[in-house]
């Protein structure tokens, strides 16, 4: 069974800092695999093969965290020119470019120069570039950062599209929802470190414990009382009129939606459940670092990885 | 190698699209048509000039200087009587256009060499000419005042016409020192305007991937010395065609100046044909090799300064050196010609910036030995080499600018 990635620990420092350590460090790692950094030890292996991203760039879609098109050249020659510098014949992917741009509503906009489009008509471009010639692969560096609603769905309508077509998708995101929702397989990485790496099913049960999600209809009683008897609650994320709570061991939920009730708390959801990856990784790091970043990956089920 | 044809051919179409590119194609013939017809205008009318000459001399030399001047072809020259008033009236004539302007002559002419020349435009060739005139005739009339034969006079003063042979690998070449100068001077001048017109953009296309951050897209796909070998592939096609364009609209012009003279309503034959030089393939050769050298080099050089730099304005401040490094090999050539063996010119010649420039005009001075020329060839393969590591490394960083030790260190690891 071919992995379509791996990255074998490898370590990269710049002047003196230790950037990626063992495969942590984001962008760093993702450059890496795309061959524009060299690793200064440990080697990445592609589809089973030597070598990084530039010698299977055919088979590869690379959207950095950076984005830029060239400004005054034309929306459909920057396409045409991208695809050919992943090796697609000036041929091709003139047909192909065509048929994104109407498909994305922009075939209007083909001859007008990429300074002339919206910012979000740019994102556009920038994505059908990244996956013009289809590949088997997608490295998205950060993709819903600075995305409009519009584009964040049609990016996440690809990405699940191409998870059904059997192709592998790879993103780095540091919003766990995202990660949660799109991921089969992912890796946390914090301050350097890995923290995480496996499926999503195998993180929640290993860093779930039991949680509860309480939310409040306007009176909390005595819910703060509650919350902080160390019987009951080990863990406590308060959000105000939202509250996730991680059973102490051998608490009972029913003592706690009891004692809710009791105290003259009025409930609108009172729910058992598996703790969100936002939540574990918070756990991990500690609060400090939750803007800290995380990489989620997502395998895909069928083909690529069958 | 697809890839590296598609760097190039977005490099060439890109800036040939450009309005600047279209404004200088035109601008060069327009020019060149310009000179064609100030050419013409001066050869008509304009060098014919109207004199009168004054004369007040006990000999009368009046009617020999005016023999003598007309003789010269630069003049027409008329007698006018010495007389009160003549001077005022000759001065309304000049005024009034009828006459270019009057000579005096006294007899101070042949004794202490004096004339005086007063004119509504003095001209330096004018003034040369009626020098020199004048000149040939006042030696004339002194020796001939001294008794020497006329005919001897006329012998004496036979100019000298120095036959030059080129000693060029042993063997001698009929060729002239002015001739192999303007050579290697035009193809200088050649590639100094390639590469600030063109090399340039190669600058400008670095900084603008960079910028803009698509160059993190371009490296994982193409390797960063394709991406620059394409560039400046590209650049160099655009001067060439750029080059093209201009040859063949002054070749077009050089073959109408027949009917352009005679629009103008002067005679065809007064235009001078242009004799191109005769160039030894050899030489033709090794122009070739330094001129796309030399290219490469410059080219690649300011591709490292874009690399190097994360804005127009340090860019601009960084790519200083290399067109000081430019000026230098330029403004050497007159030093090279003058001895084209010195040490001076020896060192030029081994040092990669200078040596595009300094190597063909050394070779077609005659005096460079062959083991010289490919030791100036591989120092300048190795200098493209080395500047093409400067920018591999440079393109990926951003942030602040390298120090010199860092740029070292680079060369070194890269």
């Amino acid at each position: 069974m071919p992995e379509p990635v791996v990255v074998d620990r490898v370590t990269k420092r710049f002047s003196g800092h230790t950037a990626v350590e063992n495969g942590a460090g984001k962008t760093t790692t993702l450059r890496m695999i795309m061959d524009i950094y060299e690793p200064d030890a440990g080697s990445i292996r592609l589809f089973d093969q030597v070598g990084g991203g530039r010698i299977h760039s055919a088979r590869i879609g690379y959207l950095p965290e950076e984005r830029g098109l060239y400004p005054r050249m034309r929306v459909l020659d920057v396409l045409v020119f991208l695809a050919e510098a992943k090796g697609v014949s000036r041929r091709a992917a003139r047909v192909k470019a065509l048929e994104w741009l109407e498909r994305l509503g922009l075939a209007d906009w083909r001859l007008r120069k990429v300074s002339d489009l919206s910012k979000g008509m740019q994102q556009k471009v920038q994505f059908i570039s990244t996956i013009l010639h289809d590949p088997d692969l997608v490295i998205l560096d950060e993709p819903f950062s600075g995305l409009d609603p519009v584009n964040s769905q049609v990016l996440r309508d690809t990405v699940v599209d191409y998870r059904h077509r059997g192709k592998t998708v790879l993103f780095s995101t540091h919003i766990m929802e995202h990660a949660e929702k799109l991921c089969d397989r992912l890796c946390i990485i914090a301050r350097g470190k890995k923290l995480i790496d496996g499926t999503l099913a195998e993180v929640k049960h290993t860093h779930g414990g039991k949680h509860v999600i309480v939310e409040f209809d306007g009176t909390q009683g005595n819910a703060r009382q509650i919350f902080a008897d160390r019987q009951l609650v080990a863990k406590l994320q308060d959000f105000g009129q939202q509250a996730e709570l991680e059973l102490a061991t051998g608490a009972d939920a029913q003592e706690i939606l009891k004692a809710l009730v009791n105290s003259g708390a009025r409930l609108a959801r009172f729910e058992l459940a598996s703790p969100s990856l936002h939540k574990i990784f918070v756990d991990l790091v500690g609060p400090e670092a939750a803007t800290a970043a995380a990489s989620g990956a997502r395998g895909a089920n069928g083909g690529a990885n069958a | 190698m697809h890839k590296i044809w598609a760097v190039v051919r977005r490099e060439f179409v890109e800036r040939v699209r450009t309005k600047w590119f279209w404004v200088s194609a035109i601008l060069g013939p327009v020019l060149f048509a310009g000179i064609i017809v100030f050419q013409i205008v001066q050869s008509m009318g304009g060098a014919v000039r109207n004199v009168a000459v004054v004369d007040s001399t006990t000999d009368k030399l009046g009617p020999k200087v005016i023999e003598a001047l007309d003789a010269s072809g630069s003049f027409r020259a008329t007698l006018a009587a010495a007389g009160p008033g003549v001077i005022d009236s000759l001065s309304n004539l000049v005024e009034s256009k009828q006459l270019n302007g009057f000579l005096i002559i006294t007899d101070d002419l042949v004794q202490t060499g004096r004339a005086e020349y007063q004119a509504s435009n003095l001209g330096m060739q004018t003034i040369e000419s009626l020098q020199r005139t004048l000149g040939k005739l006042v030696v004339k009339a002194r020796l001939e005042q001294r008794g020497v034969n006329p005919g001897v006079v006329d012998w004496a003063q036979i100019r000298i016409a120095l036959d030059q042979k080129k000693i060029s690998h042993g063997k001698a070449v009929s060729d002239s020192a002015t001739q192999s100068f303007f050579m290697a001077y035009f193809m200088a001048i050649l590639l100094f305007m390639a590469i600030l017109l063109y090399g340039v953009n190669v600058m400008s296309s670095v900084l603008e991937e960079k910028t803009t951050r698509i160059i993190e897209v371009l490296v994982s796909s193409i390797r960063p010395f394709q991406l620059m070998l394409g560039k400046i592939l590209g650049a160099g096609s655009v001067s060439f065609f750029q080059f093209v364009i201009w040859g063949v609209s002054a070749r077009v012009l050089l073959s109408l100046r027949g009917p352009i003279a005679r629009a103008l309503g002067a005679d065809p034959a007064s235009v001078q044909t242009m004799v191109l030089p005769h160039i030894p393939a050899a030489t033709l050769a090794v122009f070739i090799a330094f001129f796309l050298g030399g290219f490469l080099l410059y080219s690649a050089m300011f591709a490292a300064v874009g690399a190097m730099s994360s804005n127009e304005q340090e860019a601009r401040q960084a790519q200083q050196p290399v067109t000081y490094l430019l000026m230098v090999s330029y403004l050497s050539i007159l030093g090279l010609t003058n001895d084209p063996s010195s040490t001076f010119a020896r060192t030029l010649s081994l040092v990669p910036f200078t040596t595009p420039i300094a190597t063909p005009v050394r070779w077609t001075a005659g005096s460079m030995p062959t083991w010289e020329l490919a030791a100036s060839l591989v120092i300048l393969a190795i200098g493209i080499v080395a500047v093409t590591w400067v920018y591999r490394v440079g393109i990926l960083m951003t942030g602040k600018r390298p120090t010199v030790k860092e740029l070292v260190r680079w060369v070194r690891t890269a």
